[in-house]
């Protein structure tokens, strides 16, 4: 992952998601209903494809936590959080036995087999998911 | 809520029989017998397990026992997953009791989250408690609540107290009366057909047009291939209201809808 995560590097905002997300009405959508409907997210069932897309992360430190010197990083929607806490922790030279809890809203910590993507469809905004890092248990 | 009581329940007392044996290559110093269990639907494998643990221990040394796990069907059992939803996704079209294979050697580390004690269980579940609150009150209710409320809900679900834990968990179920529902429904739709983990959107409970959205809804909207012309959705979900299973199905934290047409 780090090699991927170096190579895209600091994507800015106006190339990411807005082209990627799909557009609210899906042709392969089975209801006749208006997009303003039922789901915020857009679109129903990914298509295969969409899954390959990156999605936008902002990484904050919490605490005295180190901060990372590149906070917005692109990301496969697949990546689990675990995958994601071992890059961090690989980045800020962290030894593998310290440990790294990463939150959403600064409120839950995800599974580790979370995936980015769906976290992203259900907390993100702006475009991006923000994704608070600390190496103690911050919110419980 | 008080209509739904009995559904409520009957979520909550869900049990599964079934019979754990010890995996053949386990080395034992006498014949270990099957131990059988009902499980409760709505828990977790690590935490209603450790009769189970106590008695295969009892025929092994020490020397040979290291991280239990489970396993069905040459499947490993993922424990953070609520045991009503391993066996409908995995077991439920066998005849019961479901033959549960327990191991204590070569933790797959590749499939399974370790669960080196309670506590783990303890913060996974607060976890996904509030995961569902940040999308049904923006999480303003579980934040209100305090420390000693959340404890309760984990007791209520440790210790099997449906009074104590929808003593709190009533409260999450609630909206303000000038909105129609939550803001957002909870849910997650696992299937055995596809090698995404789970589907998880955000769904409103209410259309634009102040329609209360159906199961069918849902479905159509989030897993359209669950609902092809040919496999026809049950009668449930052209009345159900989401967020009537949302609130029955597995208490607060996320309810998993799986597939079952029969």
């Amino acid at each position: 992952m780090a090699e991927e995560q170096e190579s895209t590097l600091l994507l800015p905002p106006s190339t990411a998601p807005e082209a990627e997300v799909p557009a609210e009405v899906s042709p392969e959508t089975a209801t006749p209903e208006p997009p303003s409907s039922a789901a915020v997210s857009p679109g129903t069932e990914e298509p295969v494809g969409d899954t390959k897309k990156k999605i936008d992360i902002l990484l904050k430190a919490v605490g005295d936590t180190p901060i990372m010197k590149t906070k917005k990083w692109a990301v496969e929607r697949t990546r689990t959080i675990q995958g994601l806490i071992d890059f961090i922790k690989k980045f800020l030279k962290l030894v593998a036995s310290e440990q790294l809890f990463i939150y959403v809203n600064q409120s839950f910590a995800p599974s580790p087999d979370q995936e980015v993507g769906t976290l992203y469809e259900c907390f993100g905004s702006d475009g991006k998911l923000v994704l608070h890092y600390c190496k103690s248990q911050a919110w419980g | 809520m008080t209509d739904d009581k009995d559904v409520l329940r009957d979520v909550w007392f869900g049990r599964i029989p079934t019979c754990f044996t010890l995996y053949q290559d386990e080395i034992t110093e006498r014949e270990a017998e099957p131990y059988y269990l009902l499980l409760p639907r709505v828990s977790y494998l690590t935490l209603v397990t450790d009769k189970v643990k106590k008695h295969f221990q009892k025929v092994m040394r020490q020397e040979d026992i290291s991280e239990i796990w489970f396993e069905y069907e040459g499947t490993p059992l993922k424990w953070h997953y609520p045991i009503g939803l391993l066996f409908d996704l995995l077991a439920s079209s066998s005849a019961l009791p479901w033959n549960i294979t327990v191991h204590f050697k070569s933790f797959p580390e590749k499939d399974l989250l370790h669960c080196p004690s309670k506590d783990v269980i303890e913060a996974h579940f607060m976890s996904c408690v509030k995961e569902a609150d940040a999308l049904k009150h923006k999480s303003q209710v579980i934040n209100e609540m305090q420390k000693k409320d959340h404890k309760q809900l984990w007791m209520g679900l440790q210790n099997d107290r449906f009074d104590q834990f929808w003593a709190i968990n009533r409260k999450l179920m609630e909206y303000p009366a000038e909105e129609n529902g939550f803001r957002y429904i909870p849910f997650r739709i696992y299937q055995t057909t596809t090698e995404r983990p789970f589907i998880q959107k955000l769904f409103r409970p209410v259309s634009t047009d102040g329609q209360l959205h159906t199961l069918g809804d849902l479905l159509k909207e989030v897993c359209p291939s669950a609902v092809a012309p040919e496999v026809p959705v049950p009668e449930v979900c052209s009345w159900l209201p989401t967020w009537l299973l949302a609130s029955s199905a597995e208490g607060s934290h996320l309810p998993s809808l799986w597939r079952d047409w029969e």
